[in-house]
């Protein structure tokens, strides 16, 4: 009993630790290769440890009619929720540590949590510029949770008609059960269309460039952020690395869940480092598509340009999605 | 500690908060790490704000329509036609509901 639980703090601990530092290597990988497609050298791929501990050294300053407590509590909120969602995710080919206890709801839930404890530290900061942005991240998140909940939903649900007796919900379940596998040509176009939704409301979820509208350091000046210093501050870069992290294990559990070790006929501890190595590769593909390329290649949307394009378009292609994989079925 | 297993899926809720609150332990232990202290009721704790002066916290109330601006102008036709259609009228609001739910029914009973 007593080597069971300490097997469990000891795997806790890696995820979380391992989170922590796998959010900052994405970070540095994202701004060193943003940073060359724009012909500059860009900073080191550790300068996000960098940050972070320079972050800690310095003042914490609470503005004078803050309220100190949410303004406060906010990064802790945020980190807490966010790197709880990695315990609820399948990381590296393995099955999620608490996948018995949460499944793709709680996921939805918990990827709400930053951007919603961000608006209330935004709020608390007492600033017109941080309550901009707190507005602009209320607008975001119920612009782009819509096509999020379709497509999650859409897949939970055909996976339901195939394994009607299976937990369909259950992360594990869908990561071992990729649909690509039982789908037709029709379903397979929805999915495809699906994936691409999720890719769109990646960024979105991170807040990056095109839609980092409630931050907008260049109009807003960092909009919710704009008074967060300090080891607040280095909190929500965490949350923000983590979070990253999260959100492409996501993408890599319900589309691309393929491990490599049992196509090389690997086994042992060498299947599972190779199964490791390639869900980072597979992390990072989808970070580099829905993150550094669309940063890099799109200017920063207006608040309600990015409302009408999660609420038309990418709600328009989610439900097409949804629809395909309905007719799917029924073919 | 029991959850609910609905057969679909499970959620425990007392899991997610003795893991919540354990990271809520660690991310408190990082905050620790870093520094405490700034300068109270300085230029410093002033809200930054371009240059210009800062207002009084009771003018920095959000109104509820500032607050949901950029969804409504997103879809503005769409609050346009939403708005037309509020009348008042008791009613009219029923017969919303009546004919919502039909259409529900209608669709419940095709999907079955």
């Amino acid at each position: 009993m007593t080597g069971g639980i300490g097997a469990a703090i000891w795997q806790g601990a890696t995820v979380l630790i391992g989170g922590a530092l796998l959010g900052l290597v994405y970070k540095g990988i994202d701004r060193k290769l943003a940073a060359r497609m724009q012909a500059r050298i860009g900073p080191p791929l550790r300068q996000p440890f960098f940050d972070v501990v320079k972050l800690l050294a310095k003042e914490n300053v609470v503005p004078d009619h803050a309220i100190a407590w949410l303004f406060n509590g906010a990064p802790v909120v945020s980190l807490a929720a966010v790197s709880s969602l990695l315990f609820y995710l399948p990381l590296g080919g393995f099955a999620p540590l608490l996948g018995g206890h949460g499944d793709l709801v709680l996921v939805i839930y918990l990827l709400a949590v930053p951007a919603i404890a961000m608006m209330v530290g935004g709020f608390a900061a007492a600033s017109p510029y941080a309550s901009v942005g707190a507005q602009r991240e209320m607008v975001m998140l119920m612009s782009y949770e819509f096509p999020l909940v379709i497509a999650l939903v859409s897949i939970a649900w055909r996976l339901s008609t195939i394994l009607p007796e299976a937990s369909v919900f259950s992360l594990s379940v869908l990561a071992a059960n990729p649909l690509w596998d039982w789908v037709g040509p029709l379903g397979a176009v929805g999915l495809v269309l699906l994936a691409l939704a999720l890719l769109v409301v990646t960024p979105a979820e991170l807040s990056k460039i095109p839609f980092d509208i409630p931050e907008a350091e260049t109009e807003i000046a960092g909009g919710l952020l704009a008074e967060y210093s300090g080891r607040n501050l280095a909190l929500f870069y965490l949350a923000d690395a983590v979070k990253t992290v999260a959100m492409a294990a996501l993408l890599v559990a319900l589309f691309f869940p393929y491990g490599l070790a049992d196509r090389l006929w690997l086994s042992g501890p060498l299947a599972g480092l190779v199964d490791v190595a390639f869900f980072l590769i597979k992390v990072l593909v989808v970070v580099f598509f829905s993150v550094i390329v669309v940063r890099v290649g799109f200017a920063r949307l207006k608040i309600d340009q990015a409302a009408r394009l999660f609420w038309i378009p990418v709600t328009g292609i989610s439900l097409v999605g949804m629809v395909l994989l309905i007719l799917d079925r029924v073919a | 500690m029991n959850g609910i297993n609905s057969g679909f899926g499970a959620w425990n809720p007392l899991v997610w908060t003795a893991l919540f609150l354990g990271i809520v332990a660690v991310a408190l232990a990082i905050r620790a790490l870093g520094r405490k202290d700034y300068k109270k009721k300085t230029g410093q704790t002033k809200v930054y704000l371009s240059g210009n002066e800062e207002p009084e916290p009771e003018d920095l109330h959000v109104r509820g329509d500032a607050l949901y601006w950029g969804m409504v102008e997103a879809l503005s036709g769409y609050y346009r036609r939403a708005r037309a259609l509020h009348t008042g009228i008791l009613s009219d609001y029923f017969a919303w509901i009546i004919v919502t739910l039909g259409i529900v029914f209608v669709l419940l009973a095709v999907g079955r």
